[in-house]
């Protein structure tokens, strides 16, 4: 069964959606100036509102991974991909996104990604496709 | 009718997110279900007999609910493919997301040539939804065999026909379908 909800963004998380559109990403910047990517509409250390959004790089370091070698259904590929957590050029936090990697050897903490943009973009987390290795660039 | 998933105007900011909510379920089947499901696939309609009353339960539920007496598999008798529409409807499909159906069409409870009860939300195939009647005579068309699942709890005819058709016969008269009208 399935059950399609419509969900109101608010203005930090519709920015970074309405920038993923566009292909930039977009995070928040606290009062004591840590990037948080993807944003918060609060800094989660003082709870602090943050509205300052800056723009960060679509390119970045892997910070950590897991290799799923038996893919499920509802998974972005049907072939064996890293969930990886990547850190963007500019960010000081990680986003959770999938990485087309060809083998778990592939892999590693640290190496260089970027995204690999949708074809069709809605504004939705998705308009990043998935991250692939920088070298393939 | 627009498409739902759609929620922004073109260019502007992206105020909504369309989230679909999925939901798996399993589920576990019963004895009585699965041979019945067995039969399906294998293009036969079973029901079980009730020794004490004599009606048959088609699907089986395993037990006479008037009598409240376990039937087996030794109670199982054939049931046949063809029947009489006992009641319909006729349904608009509304076009929400998910929504496969595009044209009115209408389902029926139909009384099987051999069971006591009828068997509901029925698709009525090759027929105009204006001829549709009380004791139309119709038959299974079944699906392809490789496409017939049973419902694991016993409920209904689950994907092993794909709807019934008018069979051309005489109408049956009132009083073969009064007692199961709703």
């Amino acid at each position: 069964m399935e059950l399609l909800y419509r969900r109101s963004l608010g203005p930090v998380v519709g920015a970074f959606l309405t920038g993923l559109r566009d292909q930039h990403v977009l995070a928040s910047r606290t009062g004591a100036g840590r990037v948080i990517c993807p944003p918060l509409e609060y800094d989660p250390e003082s709870g602090d509102a943050v509205s300052d959004l800056v723009e960060v790089a679509s390119s970045g370091a892997v910070t950590g991974w897991t290799w799923v070698s038996e893919p499920l259904r509802k998974h972005p590929f049907d072939h064996p991909f890293a969930w990886v957590l990547v850190q963007l050029d500019g960010a000081d936090t990680s986003m959770l996104h999938a990485l087309d990697a060809s083998d778990m050897a592939a892999v590693s903490t640290g190496m260089r990604v970027q995204i690999r943009w949708a074809e069709e973009r809605t504004g939705h987390i998705t308009d990043i496709a998935c991250f692939e290795p920088e070298a393939l660039a | 009718m627009t498409d739902p998933a759609k929620t922004e105007d073109e260019g502007g900011p992206i105020r909504f997110m369309p989230q679909l909510i999925s939901l798996d379920y399993t589920v576990r089947t019963n004895p009585v279900a699965e041979a019945f499901g067995a039969a399906l696939a294998d293009g036969r309609i079973t029901g079980h007999q009730c020794p004490n009353c004599h009606l048959v339960y088609a699907p089986p539920k395993g037990f006479c609910p008037i009598c409240t007496i376990e039937t087996t598999a030794e109670h199982e008798v054939p049931v046949a493919d063809t029947g009489m529409v006992t009641s319909w409807t006729v349904l608009t499909p509304i076009q929400y997301t998910g929504q496969r159906e595009r044209h009115d069409y209408a389902l029926a409870s139909i009384l099987l040539e051999g069971a006591d009860g009828t068997v509901g939300q029925q698709r009525l195939l090759e027929i105009p939804l204006d001829e549709i009647r009380l004791g139309l005579k119709v038959a299974a068309v079944w699906a392809p065999p490789n496409q017939r699942e049973a419902d694991d709890r016993g409920y209904g005819l689950g994907t092993a026909v794909d709807g019934w058709r008018p069979t051309g016969e005489p109408d049956a008269p009132a009083a073969d379908y009064r007692e199961h009208t709703l």
